[in-house]
């Protein structure tokens, strides 16, 4: 009784409070970039990209000593789009296919992270213990002025997303008749990967290098379950990304020790595995009936 | 011709053009000058799309040139529609007909707008031409080859552009779609567009287009579709081995003629 006071307290404290508002925020935009992200089919990337963002955050605390959530973030972006370029180096260099090139990237750039972190924690180098925390997710440590940077960080994303909607979609759906109708089919990629990048680095801090890429694809993969149509796809992918991240902040304040990363993973799946289930036309349950019941009219008429 | 004489339509010029060090098109020289329905015809892996895609500077060009309307592509770009291998795209992928058919009214809309009412009724209109009105809202993967090939058909007509590029529009396509597909080329042509078609049945390309180009690798020969099309040609296009399901359709169409 006491300790559910306790943690009832600790879960509508102020700062709390804004680190969920800031979180809900980073939940939509990734879910609503991860659509347009997942329909390039490029899931995959976005999960190098989280990868090696971690030795990114690492570099940058090596260098400043600085434990700014700011900072480490940048240092995330600028790792995570050095990644992608060196991925698109490789696979047009060595003739090397896509997805041994995305693993090596991934585990490359992963490696790199935990070395460095290991490194700096080993020497005892104060505050580096703290940068785990980037594995796994672990928003207790946030500050509201934290929460409010990825907050507006996730609302610019949603705009650009907004404004170039019909631009991206094109690309996504057909390459080369976005070519032969003179779009910039290159530079929008281009755009649309360091979109899925900024959303994994402001998703970083809740869900950690190596869970984030969940928070681009899941709310995706599940929304389509639900609708035929692009633009409800991407709000439907936005609401279950904020369900997903809001539940995970909630709970892993209530529950000690309990890092955020995992806890937001399995809300997502859990809702991705009831879309599957019974979405109305897509869903297994939606299918089987349909089966059955043409099977029903095939008797009839045998 | 005379000095004031338009320019031709689209000019190949020594086009040569390779993927990765395979040539897949060598020193192609093709002049259209008039409207016409316009059949390329040749074996697979001929460049025949290469081709297509030489022209709407989808693929690096190794050697030559192409002009449209006697200018550089990107002067002409808006000109130009396009329907590509019904193959290229992901067919689940969560839009609707008219959402497709739209999208070739985007390079009119340009940067950041949105298709408008007048859009919307052009996409409308296009999707009548090729009789798929009902279907507007339906998901594109829900529909059959043939009709499919219609949407790609359709959002080609809202770029109501003068040359039309169509790389296999007939490919996998049922007898119903292909008449229909064939009724919107001609009417296309009547109008005074040229349309250009990669098309395999040369069945087809005999009754339906004025003109024809021959290709495997090379150009073997290029002209009015009675002429060009001679078994001789043929021949030499398919490296002698003749296209025998077509022979086989000819015998089969004179014996029920003479019986």
């Amino acid at each position: 009784m006491n300790l559910s006071n306790m943690a009832f307290e600790g879960l509508f404290a102020y700062n709390t409070l804004v680190v969920m508002i800031g979180t809900a925020a980073v939940g939509f935009a990734a879910g609503m970039v991860g659509s347009l992200g997942v329909l390039r089919k490029r899931a995959l990337v976005s999960d190098a990209a989280a990868h090696v963002t971690l030795a990114g955050v690492a570099t940058v605390f090596a260098l400043t000593g600085k434990r700014d959530l700011p900072v480490l973030l940048a240092g995330a972006l600028c790792a995570a789009i050095v990644g992608v370029a060196v991925l698109v180096f490789l696979k047009r260099f060595t003739r090397t296919r896509d997805d041994a090139v995305t693993a090596i990237v991934l585990s490359v750039g992963f490696g790199a992270g935990i070395a460095i972190v290991a490194g700096m924690t080993a020497r005892g180098v104060p505050g580096s213990a703290g940068l785990e925390h980037f594995l796994l997710g672990h928003t207790a440590a946030l500050t509201s002025g934290d929460a409010a940077l990825l907050a507006i960080v996730s609302v610019v994303s949603v705009s650009v997303v907004a404004m170039l909607f019909k631009e991206v979609s094109l690309i996504a759906f057909d390459q080369s008749f976005a070519a032969a109708t003179g779009w910039p089919v290159a530079f929008l990629d281009y755009l649309l990967v360091v979109l899925v990048a900024v959303m994994v680095v402001v998703g970083l801090p809740a869900a950690g290098a190596v869970l984030v890429t969940a928070l681009v694809v899941i709310p995706p993969v599940a929304a389509r379950q639900w609708t035929d149509r692009l633009v409800v796809m991407l709000m439907v992918a936005g609401l279950i990304g904020m369900v997903s991240a809001v539940g995970g902040v909630a709970l892993s304040a209530i529950v000690p020790r309990l890092a955020t990363g995992p806890v937001i993973v399995l809300f997502a799946a859990v809702i991705f595995f009831v879309s599957c289930l019974v979405a109305p036309k897509r869903g297994l349950l939606a299918r089987v009936a349909r089966s059955l019941r043409s099977q029903g009219i095939a008797d009839e008429h045998g | 011709m005379t000095a004031s004489a338009a320019p031709p339509l689209i000019e190949f010029h020594d086009v040569t053009a390779a993927y990765g060090r395979r040539p897949v098109l060598w020193n192609v020289d093709l002049t259209i000058s008039e409207p016409c329905l316009f059949g390329v015809v040749g074996p697979n892996g001929a460049g025949k799309s290469t081709l297509l895609k030489a022209a709407l500077g989808l693929v690096p060009l190794v050697g030559g040139n192409v002009r449209l309307f006697g200018e550089p592509l990107r002067n002409v770009r808006k000109r130009v529609g396009y329907v590509p291998q019904r193959e290229t795209v992901d067919w689940d992928f969560p839009v609707s007909v008219m959402d497709v058919v739209l999208m070739g009214t985007y390079s009119q809309v340009g940067w950041f707008r949105w298709p408008g009412r007048r859009e919307r009724q052009l996409a409308k209109d296009c999707l009548e031409r090729v009789g798929l009105a009902d279907l507007a809202r339906r998901q594109i993967g829900r529909l059959s080859g043939g009709q499919q090939q219609r949407v790609f058909l359709a959002r080609a007509l809202a770029q109501q552009a003068d040359i039309y590029l169509l790389d296999e529009p007939m490919a996998g396509v049922d007898a119903r779609s292909q008449e229909q597909i064939l009724h919107v080329l001609s009417e296309l042509r009547n109008a005074g567009k040229l349309v250009i078609v990669v098309h395999h049945d040369l069945r087809t390309v005999r009754e339906w287009f004025d003109a024809v180009a021959l290709i495997d690798r090379r150009l073997v020969a290029a002209g009015a579709t009675h002429e060009t099309l001679s078994r001789e040609n043929v021949q030499r296009t398919y490296s002698g081995v003749v296209d025998i399901l077509d022979e086989v359709g000819h015998a089969v169409e004179r014996r029920s003629r003479t019986s």
